[in-house]
């Protein structure tokens, strides 16, 4: 099959690609660029672990065709934390033990940083009903929230 | 379970009439792609298998603008269910379908799937359809001899089934203005917040004085299709609503619809529950009407 040139900017870093039509968007982040730390779980759009940054909407990088992806900014995990320092939400979902296993972090992580940039002050409802995409299957939400919450007030005060 | 998708051969037209003639060329095994947040992990699951994959979010004509025009509302066929939702002009003149969009749970889904697309699925547990039913929206739709106007009423044939050819291909959805003193609401009974619908329901409705003076009456979930429940709706036309009435005409609307069971309910269930969420939008449809 004729191959896709694909430009885009991950992470603030710009890439010229050659992908294969049915290569999607989680494939090429994982297997070509090894950013493994997007993720992808139920491959159907159900669990929110493959979310990624498209243009600062989160999306489903399992349902999206890299071809589809020409021009856009995408962001993963891997281009949260500046300069080694970790961003606000994911030294919150440190400290308030919202990771476990880890796996739904990235998705939950990225999914929270759209929130906080279309709104930057939540209420606790507001969040749950943003992150209702994502599934975490060990924590049971409660610490996941309150890191949310948390990042979002530190975030208010001017913290990085 | 895979992983990867099969290849296929993929276009990007620049136009629409560009993407006619690519999905006409290869009259079969193309498929339109708008978000792909269906398509994509049916191809995954090796359920569809379509060789021409045609991008239609890069043709010119084609965007997701929702604006006010002299006949309504226009919806660009791009248009992704969250930018629905959040649209003033759509909470303001066309509440249900706000409310309908609202009950889906996950932000990805709505952020990156369109109205169009979750329409084309033809699923009778899509909750956008009956929300469209009762507006009495119309597509406009693109194929190779031209333009024409598919009422959203005349658009399902059954499950996963449309009257849109291969190569036709939605370019709007257009809601015509409401009546003044018009009230409508929608109401979805899951098994979780994220689940698709066991049975839903919406429902617009005139009132002049304490008299109806039109009613539109949409399920979903109940029937291969969404459903327009006429009979129900004839209970109340021309009459003064009254609590007694709503329970006649939610009855009838239970009598109306063709349920099956499946792993989310039975139909037992389907049928009783219609009465409910037919008789609850109908009261709050009735004191938005009023208000
Ligand atoms: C986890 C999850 C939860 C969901 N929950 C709900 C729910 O609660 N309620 C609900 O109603 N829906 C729900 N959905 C369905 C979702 O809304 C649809 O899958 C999505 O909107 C499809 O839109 P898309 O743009 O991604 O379409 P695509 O996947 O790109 O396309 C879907 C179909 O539409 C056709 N198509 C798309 N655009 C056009 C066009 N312009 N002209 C002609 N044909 C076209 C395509 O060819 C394809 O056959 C859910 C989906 C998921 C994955």
């Amino acid at each position: 099959m004729k191959k896709e040139v694909v430009n885009l900017t991950i992470n603030d870093t710009p890439y010229e690609l050659l992908v294969e039509p049915q290569v999607t968007l989680n494939e090429l982040l994982r297997e070509q660029l090894d950013l493994t730390g997007t993720k992808i779980s139920c491959a159907a759009g159900e669990c929110g672990a493959c979310t990624v940054l498209i243009d600062g909407k989160p999306m489903l990088s399992c349902c999206t065709l890299a071809a589809t992806v020409k021009g856009k900014n995408i962001t993963t995990i891997e281009g949260l934390a500046k300069n080694g320092e970790l961003h606000p939400l994911q030294k919150a979902f440190v400290e308030h033990g919202a990771i476990q296993c880890g796996f739904c972090s990235p998705g939950m992580i990225l999914t929270a940083k759209a929130l906080l940039d279309e709104n930057p002050n939540p209420t606790r409802e507001e969040v749950k009903s943003y992150l209702a995409g994502n599934l975490c299957r060990c924590t049971g939400y409660v610490k996941i929230i309150d890191a949310v919450l948390a990042a979002a007030s530190q975030m208010n005060k001017g913290g990085k | 379970m895979f992983r990867t998708l099969k290849p296929f051969e993929y276009f990007e037209p620049k136009t629409i009439k560009e993407a006619v003639d690519i999905l006409s060329t290869h009259d079969s095994g193309t498929k339109i792609l708008a978000g792909g947040v269906d398509l994509v992990p049916r191809l995954r699951k090796r359920q569809i298998h379509p060789e021409y994959m045609v991008n239609i979010q890069q043709a010119k004509e084609m965007n997701g603008t929702i604006e006010d025009t002299a006949e309504g509302l226009r919806i660009g066929a791009l248009a992704s269910l969250r930018s629905i939702e959040l649209s003033p002009l759509v909470h303001k003149n066309y509440f249900v379908l706000h409310e309908a969009i609202a009950s889906i749970a996950s932000t990805q889904v709505k952020t990156q799937g369109t109205a169009v697309g979750n329409l084309c699925v033809a699923t009778p547990a899509s909750d956008v359809a009956p929300a469209l039913l009762v507006l009495n929206a119309n597509f406009r739709v693109v194929g190779p001899s031209g333009e024409k106007i598919v009422p959203v009423e005349n658009f399902y044939l059954g499950v996963g089934k449309t009257v849109l050819q291969d190569n036709e291909i939605i370019v709007e959805i257009l809601l015509p203005k409401l009546q003044p003193k018009t009230g409508g609401a929608f109401l979805k009974l899951v098994r979780t917040a994220a689940d698709i619908a066991k049975v839903n329901a919406a429902v617009i409705l005139t009132m002049i004085d304490d008299t109806c003076s039109d009613v539109r009456i949409a399920v979903g979930s109940v029937a291969p299709t969404v459903l327009r429940v006429k009979k129900a709706e004839e209970i109340l036309k021309g009459q003064k609503v009254e609590p007694k009435l709503i329970e006649a005409a939610a009855k009838t609307a239970a009598e109306e619809v063709k349920p099956i069971s499946d792993l989310r309910s039975t139909a037992e269930y389907r049928r009783e529950t219609t009465l409910v969420l037919v008789r609850r939008t109908l009261s709050a449809a009735l004191e938005r009407a009023k208000a």
